[in-house]
């Protein structure tokens, strides 16, 4: 049990809760590992449980009526998926989630998650605080798709994300955070194709330049002109 | 990757199918198929153009790219 708490310690959503709360958390908490390209869940599926990575990555994606997948995210070690399901009436899973490695992950049956949060107020204000993030994230990329274009979007992206001015003190961590064009497009709402072609209109632009696996923001007038489209 | 400054596509070889798919199309013919899977044996010769990610059906390249203003002076 108590390696499990200080595994679970590691998870962001956990990782501001008193020994005590964690300890409860950890008593519900079961241990699972999956193989390489192992499916963990399937979306549509009726919700179990709600998941917590220890270790490893997964790619979470749904799938278009046409068959296309959409890859809304790829998750490491402290993330977590299927945290909303649990809490609707006849939650399913929003959509499918495969190990791209092997994984080692914590899962929390339903109703044992929906008792915790009513049991435990510290419990239950952290997963509001995570859930208030992605509200607020969701509110700003609705308003996006309904007044920017892509360029747009990916323009105000690219200014939110780029590292400090070079010497700036976020020079260093912010650098580290790379990002392929699928995760760019899940982001933004999106598919990959048009993130490539309107960085590609950027860089004939002038307004960036693809310098390999760096894109290198040249112009700050012409992105936040481009931001406002 | 990160003791030199420049990336190449990382392939996930617990992924691939080695459907040879990126050999065939790597357009600068960077990619060769080796005992384990696909490697990027010509690094030099990569121009990181993320095609190998695009057209990979097992989703086993990614190309990543850091995000960062251009450097004063």
């Amino acid at each position: 049990m108590e390696h499990t708490a200080q595994a679970l310690r590691r998870i962001t959503l956990f990782a501001g809760l008193s020994d005590d709360a964690l300890a409860r958390v950890a008593r519900e908490a079961v241990h699972r590992t999956f193989a390489v390209g192992e499916t963990i869940i399937f979306e549509g599926d009726p919700c179990q449980a709600a998941y917590f990575i220890a270790q490893g990555n997964v790619r979470v994606y749904r799938l278009s009526p046409g068959g296309r997948e959409q890859v809304l995210a790829r998750l490491g070690p402290g993330q977590a998926f299927n945290t909303v399901p649990p809490f609707q009436s006849q939650g399913v899973n929003h959509a499918t989630v495969q190990a791209l490695t092997p994984v080692i992950l914590y899962a929390i049956a339903r109703e044992d998650f929906r008792r915790l949060v009513g049991e435990c107020a510290e419990l239950a204000l952290a997963i509001l605080h995570d859930f208030a993030d992605r509200l607020d994230h969701l509110t700003n990329l609705v308003e996006d798709l309904s007044l920017r274009t892509v360029r747009g979007r990916l323009a105000r992206f690219l200014l939110d994300r780029a590292s400090a001015e070079p010497g700036g003190v976020e020079d260093t961590v912010q650098a580290t955070r790379r990002w392929t064009q699928e995760e760019m497009a899940a982001y933004l709402g999106t598919v990959r194709d048009m993130v490539g072609r309107a960085l590609r209109a950027f860089a004939d632009a002038g307004l960036v330049r693809i310098d390999r696996q760096r894109i290198v923001l040249l112009d700050r007038k012409g992105l936040e002109a481009e931001a406002q489209r | 990757m990160r003791d030199r400054d420049w990336a190449i596509p990382e392939i996930n070889l617990l992924l691939c199918s080695r459907c040879g798919t990126c050999v065939e199309r790597c357009p600068t013919s960077a990619v060769d198929m080796g005992p384990e899977g696909p490697v990027i044996a010509r690094p030099a010769d990569c121009t990181y153009c993320v095609l190998c990610e695009s057209i990979c059906p097992q989703q086993a390249i990614t190309c990543a790219f850091e995000i960062v203003w251009e450097p004063e002076g």
